[in-house]
């Protein structure tokens, strides 16, 4: 399923993390993300964000930057139970990675920020 | 902003991760019991094989109260590859060399864990931790004392046979054990 961005969308979105490449939002009230990237916007929860990490972290970068062959330098991601596929360059990979890598960190951030000041507050 | 990975689960990446890698090294433990069981099994020391398969059990026990733990707690369960299970041994006394290493292991696998938690403050996980703990205590002596066996008793002669069924009555019954 790919959700094209429209002002028709029931939540609001907060913006999470955003390079130049794309941005990651968040929507509380559908407890799921909105990765605006390659192209398209596609909605994930928990689950499917999880693995969607998973798989971009696992791509040796450094690897296929150093492979010479003549294939063709792109990479799908394929999640499992999840809508979305990725068809990326090699470029595309590097430029997804710091996305999700700056997403995760912003979404650590927010969860001691929750659990030092708003948690102990109540 | 809401905490969204928070409300979907308990536990941080680096927990899960670690707790999963402990049901692996759970799953090792409980095949190489098995492997143990079968060699002692195979060279006539049934008391010491009975003993193996019942630490096995236990093993398979301790993978599986960690496999549900992470589910629980929102987490994603990861079902072990368990490969590379050593068959053969050299000697008997060797089976139980190594018995004591895993029981060794696994302990510092989970202080390892219990140090990230105390790092996290993820004081739910400790608390599920301290059951372990204290079951290393148990399988650490019996491991020990299986061991201990071989220098008081020795396997000149009938020693072996002496041993191995020695080794279907250790319990840990000390004052220390409640």
């Amino acid at each position: 399923m790919v959700t094209t961005l429209t002002e028709t969308q029931t939540g609001i979105w907060e913006d999470v993390f955003s390079t130049k490449a794309g941005t990651v939002y968040q929507c509380d009230s559908e407890t799921c993300w909105y990765i605006n990237f390659a192209g398209k916007v596609a909605k994930f929860d928990y689950r499917c964000l999880q693995k969607l990490k998973k798989a971009v972290y696992h791509i040796d970068i450094e690897a296929k930057l150093l492979d010479s062959s003549k294939d063709p330098d792109v990479e799908i991601i394929f999640i499992c139970a999840c809508d979305h596929t990725y068809i990326l360059t090699l470029l595309q990979i590097i430029e997804l990675k710091e996305l999700l890598q700056g997403t995760f960190v912003m979404l650590q951030l927010n969860n001691i920020l929750h659990d030092k000041l708003y948690r102990t507050a109540v | 902003m809401k905490d969204l990975i928070r409300v979907k689960s308990l536990l941080s990446t680096e927990v899960e991760e670690l707790l999963n890698h402990q049901v692996r090294k759970e799953a090792l433990s409980s095949s190489i019991y098995l492997a143990m069981a079968s060699w002692c099994n195979r060279n006539g020391f049934d008391y010491s094989s009975e003993y193996f398969f019942k630490q096995a059990e236990e093993e398979r026990h301790h993978q599986l109260k960690f496999y549900k733990y992470i589910l629980d707690m929102g987490g994603n369960a990861v079902s072990p590859e368990v490969t590379g299970i050593k068959q053969e041994y050299n000697s008997f006394r060797e089976v139980f060399e190594d018995a004591l290493d895993q029981e060794i292991s696994v302990t510092q696998s989970i202080k390892k864990i219990y140090a990230r938690c105390l790092n996290e403050q993820d004081y739910v996980t400790n608390e599920f931790l301290n059951w372990f703990l204290k079951e290393q205590r148990e399988e650490e002596y019996k491991a020990r004392r299986a061991l201990e066996l071989f220098e008081v008793i020795g396997v000149e002669g009938t020693g072996a046979w002496e041993i191995d069924r020695h080794v279907g009555k250790i319990k840990y019954d000390s004052e220390a054990a409640d």
